[in-house]
């Protein structure tokens, strides 16, 4: 590792000073699970990294309120798998909490990084897109609004300015809504998804009112799957709908191939499973 | 010379049997144990390797001149000045075919073409990616099939080491990849192929896979004039001084290898390694020079062989096999390490448990460019019992005859030769067989499962012949308060050899295992040992342990006799000293030697009347659900069964058994590297997955079978890697049970199988 500077600013606005917009060796760091990793293994070589790790601790809190959930950007991946508040609201993050990683990179890692970061086989990101989460991000020029599902434009690669940092992020109310996660791992148990599959729904017992389906992993990018969702908007679920659905997101998507399957193998496996989400979701009770 | 009928005079009594928890466990989870990677010595340099970026090439030209300029690099290191410290910069156990640095030509993507040195590892780093490199690339092989034919040859000239007799006519050998050409031949295949009602032959394969112990590689050489002393995380340290010795052409008396706690080895750290290296950096430095691999750099060092093997079967009208053909090809990679060792020693079991009356192997060592591959946790049995395990199923099941009763009916017995001439002893085939059945419950039906889950069940046994012949060295010395101390050079890596070899001494000398000191391995100080590789220590260097503890317990009677105790008198220990030399002074020292008997393979038949002191026996059964729709395979149950002898630690030998089984699971579902025009594609954990505590089988059973190896000490033999041989092919077969596929190549990874499932179902998927 070759040296570089460590700056530790005490707020977020003092840290959006210290980031640089046009310098990609200027990096914020938070719980660095995946950037230590960039620097162990020589891909990254910064000049200067900025930890978030002593700002306000108001970014690092949990606060409920009627119209959803809060979560501070540098909230731990554990602090939210032990959130009460967090379970109540939408069980399927706690439970897709459980196999994210480990507990060692969960005791470390953000939520905010988790979704900065961009990796396509990140498993919180696919479930909040699937919640209709939102974010508010904190830059030079203030703060701005934007939904999980329009920070991704690629991978590794989001519409984020190199001196923006995500702030906070919304989870709305979910009154009604029945949601899964899947993740499919095609290495040992542990290893990254070859395939995510978040889907929330809308429904009246077996009837789906709406549905917003995401799919990441297989993917450059998490993303929402419009074709698979409105396959299963207004439908009473049966095999032949979750066929339809999930020959209709096997269609859609953008696969990648690398060391964990084919496109065509990847494919199969979002046909699979999309229904097998969607069952998972009607099984799971109302939130 | 030692002959195998000793049987020694001590009897299974209140050390050996008994579960004594590891002795070296608690240093080791309070992080007190000492190990190569963590250590460091006073001035001492880091180094940092620039590797090839190219499978096969010549160096044009190597520009070092930026790193040499970055404050705090002490040397950057090309083989030109490795030249000027060591002339003939070449090495390995049975080639001396690898150059300490890259020589004029690039062998393999990630071979070392110059080191750099610092006191600061990271300026080393740097200074590492400074360097830059020109070669004029040349086309490459890296099948092994191909390797055998092609006109790409990895070496211009081949260069055994002398050490071994069948690989002499290699010797300056060109326009050849072929490292060596073991073959057997009993009987007339050809004539009972023709006489045969069926002939089956069919062609498997396995991937590229590696060892990654949890402690990487790592040397430290300290070099004066005087001597050169080495740090270094070896499996065998014996051999490690013979090569130094060998490249400084001093005695070895110069040449002092220490070893600590290994982090694992598994094979990867056998014969030679870091050590050259770090042996001329240390020599041109002259300060202390540590060179260690990270994690990463392990996917460069050394790795398992794939193969492929041809394997056809000739079977009669009442299902008895007649006649079987093996052609087993082992893809060595760019240097041989000691894959002519691999392709020879595990090659003479390639026709499996079975008494054939016609046998055929040829086992081909090929040079390719690829990372080097060695011996992994069963010097290659285990990919054989893959190929043969799966083509027995595959007869039984096209022949309709139950898997267990085709194989009970072709059974190697007891008394029988097996096909190298050699006749079966202790070998619990029948016995492993018998246990597996049951266990499984072979003889119930099964429930097959329902909807997209279907279940099923298969077994393998298998058949393993010790490294030979090997010898092994152990002095026992009792101090004159009593105590005792253990000097032998088995690496304790977390076998828990230690903890073994104390309970033999305490067992012959009446004192609990816990109370003998093991001394840690110094070759200033603990005596030859051939190395721990191949389940060959507990067998070997137990007998050596148990002869010098005898020897100890045979100079202490002498003594007590000389200083006029009567016959059969239990005097303290330290009475005793004290009456002989009037106060506590003095050592008892008991040595023993252990080489067993052996009659190497005739050139031309590779048959032998004694080519093994013992035989590995292993079962393995599996029960596996296969999801149809997505190819994912649950292992719902896991049963292992070998024949080991007797245990001489029970707890340790459970332990043993279920880490190799996990440990070739591994190697069986997923784990693969994966190569890009010799480029590892996925060389770091976060990309080559192990398996996990997720990944253990539902049920698993760690199983011996109540038996006695005649001429093991107190009735032992080795069980470091047996569970490994048959986990591949039972579960393969278990598939195929399940579902009617047929996996040919490892990993049986979801994708293979759907793969699979398609084409059988008439919609093969693409191959996008």
């Amino acid at each position: 590792m070759i040296p570089f500077e460590l700056a530790e600013p005490k707020s977020l606005t003092e840290a959006i000073k210290l980031l640089a917009p046009d310098d990609a060796m200027v990096r914020p760091i938070a719980g660095g699970t995946a950037l230590m990793l960039m620097m162990k293994a020589g891909v990254f070589h910064p000049t200067r990294l900025v930890s978030l790790g002593k700002i306000e601790k108001k970014y690092s809190g949990i606060a409920a309120g009627k119209d959803g959930l809060r979560i501070g950007a540098m909230t731990t991946l554990s602090a939210l798998e032990q959130s009460l508040d967090m379970k109540k609201l939408a069980p399927v993050i706690t439970r897709t909490l459980r196999t994210l990683s480990n507990v060692r990179v969960r005791n470390v890692a953000t939520v905010g990084g988790a979704l900065a970061h961009a990796d396509p086989h990140m498993d919180l990101p696919p479930v909040l897109i699937a919640l209709g989460a939102s974010m508010s991000i904190a830059g030079p020029s203030g703060e701005r609004e934007l939904a999980v599902e329009d920070l991704f434009t690629g991978y590794y690669e989001t519409v984020l300015q190199k001196n923006e940092l995500i702030a906070e992020v919304r989870v709305p109310s979910q009154d009604g809504t029945r949601a899964a996660y899947m993740k499919v791992t095609t290495g040992s148990a542990d290893d990254w998804p070859a395939l995510g599959v978040a889907v929330a729904l809308q429904s009246d017992g077996n009837a789906v009112k709406s549905a917003r389906v995401v799919v990441s992993a297989a993917t450059s990018k998490a993303m929402r799957l419009p074709g698979a969702e409105a396959a299963l908007a207004g439908q009473r679920i049966d095999d032949k709908i979750l066929a339809r659905a999930g020959e209709a997101a096997a269609n859609e998507a953008d696969f990648i191939a690398d060391v964990r399957g084919s496109v065509s193998y990847k494919r199969e496996l979002l046909r699979v499973y999309i229904g097998r989400a969607v069952r998972a979701a009607l099984e799971s009770g109302a939130h | 010379m030692a002959t195998i009928t000793d049987q020694g005079t001590a009897k299974v009594g209140a050390q050996v049997g008994r579960s004594v928890p590891r002795l070296e466990g608690r240093d080791k989870v309070t992080g007190r144990a000492e190990y190569t990677h963590t250590m460091r010595l006073s001035g001492m340099l880091h180094v940092k390797l620039f590797r090839s970026t190219v499978a096969h090439g010549r160096i044009k030209s190597v520009d070092t001149s930026a790193a040499k300029k970055l404050p705090g690099v002490a040397h950057v290191v090309t083989i030109e000045d490795v030249r000027k410290v060591i002339p003939d910069p070449y090495y390995g156990p049975a080639f001396h075919d690898q150059p300490i640095l890259a020589d004029g030509k690039v062998r393999f993507v990630g071979e070392p073409v110059a080191a750099v040195l610092a006191a600061d590892p990271h300026v080393a780093e740097q200074a590492a990616q400074l360097i830059v490199a020109e070669y004029e690339e040349l086309p490459a092989v890296y099948d092994e099939v191909e390797a055998l034919t092609s006109k790409v040859h990895v070496h211009d000239v081949l260069k055994p080491a002398g050490t071994f007799a069948d690989l002499k006519h290699l010797k300056d050998a060109k326009g050849t990849n072929l490292a060596l050409d073991y073959r057997l031949r009993r009987g007339d295949v050809d004539k009972a192929f023709a006489s045969a009602a069926h002939v089956f032959e069919h062609e498997f394969r396995t991937q590229k896979v590696l060892h990654l112990s949890f402690e990487p590689h790592a040397t430290i050489a300290d070099y004066k004039d005087s001597g050169v002393t080495l740090h270094t995380a070896s499996q065998g340290p014996s051999f490690v001084r013979t090569e130094i010795a060998r490249l400084l052409g001093w005695p070895e008396n110069k040449v002092r290898i220490k070893v600590p706690y290994l982090g694992s080895g598994y094979g990867s750290k056998l014969y030679i390694k870091l050590e050259a290296l770090a042996l001329a950096l240390s020599m041109i430095a002259r300060l202390p020079v540590k060179v260690a691999l990270t994690m990463e750099e392990m996917f460069y060092q050394i790795t398992k062989h794939p193969s492929t093997f041809r394997i056809k079967s000739g079977v009669d009208k009442d299902g008895k096999i007649i006649a079987r053909k093996c052609e087993v090809y082992w893809n060595g990679g760019a240097y041989a390490d000691i894959g002519p060792r691999v392709t020879q020693k595990s090659g003479l079991t390639a026709s499996g448990p079975y008494d054939i009356d016609n046998v055929w192997i040829d086992s081909y060592a090929l040079y390719t460019n690829m990372t080097p591959a060695g011996a992994l946790r069963g010097f290659g049995v285990p990919q054989l019992v893959w190929a043969y395990e799966s083509h027995t199923d595959m007869i039984a099941r096209a022949l309709k005859i139950d898997a267990v009763e085709f194989r009970r009916k072709n059974l190697l017995r007891e008394g029988r030769p097996h096909p190298t001439g050699t006749v079966l002893k202790d070998a619990a085939i029948e016995k492993v067989l018998d246990r597996l059945v049951e266990r499984i419950n072979w003889k119930q039906p099964m429930d097959r499962g329902t909807g997209v889950v279907r279940r099923g069940r298969g077994l393998g046994i298998a058949i393993k012949a010790v490294i030979s012949p090997t010898t092994s060295v152990a002095i026992v010395n009792v101090s004159a308060d009593g105590s005792v101390a253990l000097y032998c050079g088995t690496i304790d890596m977390g076998q828990g050899s230690d903890t073994a070899m104390a309970q033999m001494v305490g067992e012959v000398l009446n004192m609990p295992a816990e109370s003998v000191r093991v001394v840690q391995r110094d070759t200033d100080v603990t005596p030859y040992d051939m190395g721990t590789l191949g389940s060959r220590s507990l067998f070997h260097m137990g007998h050596a342990v148990r002869r010098a503890a005898e020897d100890a317990q045979e100079k202490l009677k002498a003594l007590a006799c000389e200083v006029g105790e009567p016959e059969g008198s239990n005097i303290p220990i330290p009475a005793l000293f004290v009456k002989k030399y009037g106060m506590q002074a003095g050592n008892v020292i008991g040595t023993g030697i252990y080489k067993p008997d052996y009659v190497p393979p005739a050139p031309g038949t590779g048959l032998s009347s004694n080519v093994t002191p013992f035989w590995m026996i292993s079962g393995a059964g599996a029960e596996v659900e296969v999801d149809t729709e997505t190819g994912h395979i649950k292992i719902a149950k896991l049963i292992s069964v070998l024949d080991i002898g007797k245990s001489i630690n029970p707890k340790i030998v459970e332990t043993q058994i279920s880490g190799a089984a996990l440990m070739q699971l591994g190697f069986t579902m997923f784990e693969k590297m994966h190569l890009d025009g010799g480029q590892v594609t996925n060389a770091s954990l976060a990309d080559y997955k192990i398996p996990g505590f997720h990944d253990v089988p539902t049920a698993m059973e760690n199983l011996t079978v109540d038996v006695t190896q005649s001429n093991g000490p107190f009735g032992a033999k080795g069980v470091g890697e047996v569970s490994t041989f048959c986990v591949s092919p039972a579960i393969a077969n278990a598939i195929d049970d399940a579902v009617g596929v047929r996996l040919m190549e490892l990993p049986l990874n979801p994708e293979s199988v759907l793969r699979a499932l398609r084409v059988k179902a008439g919609k093969p998927l693409g191959d996008e």
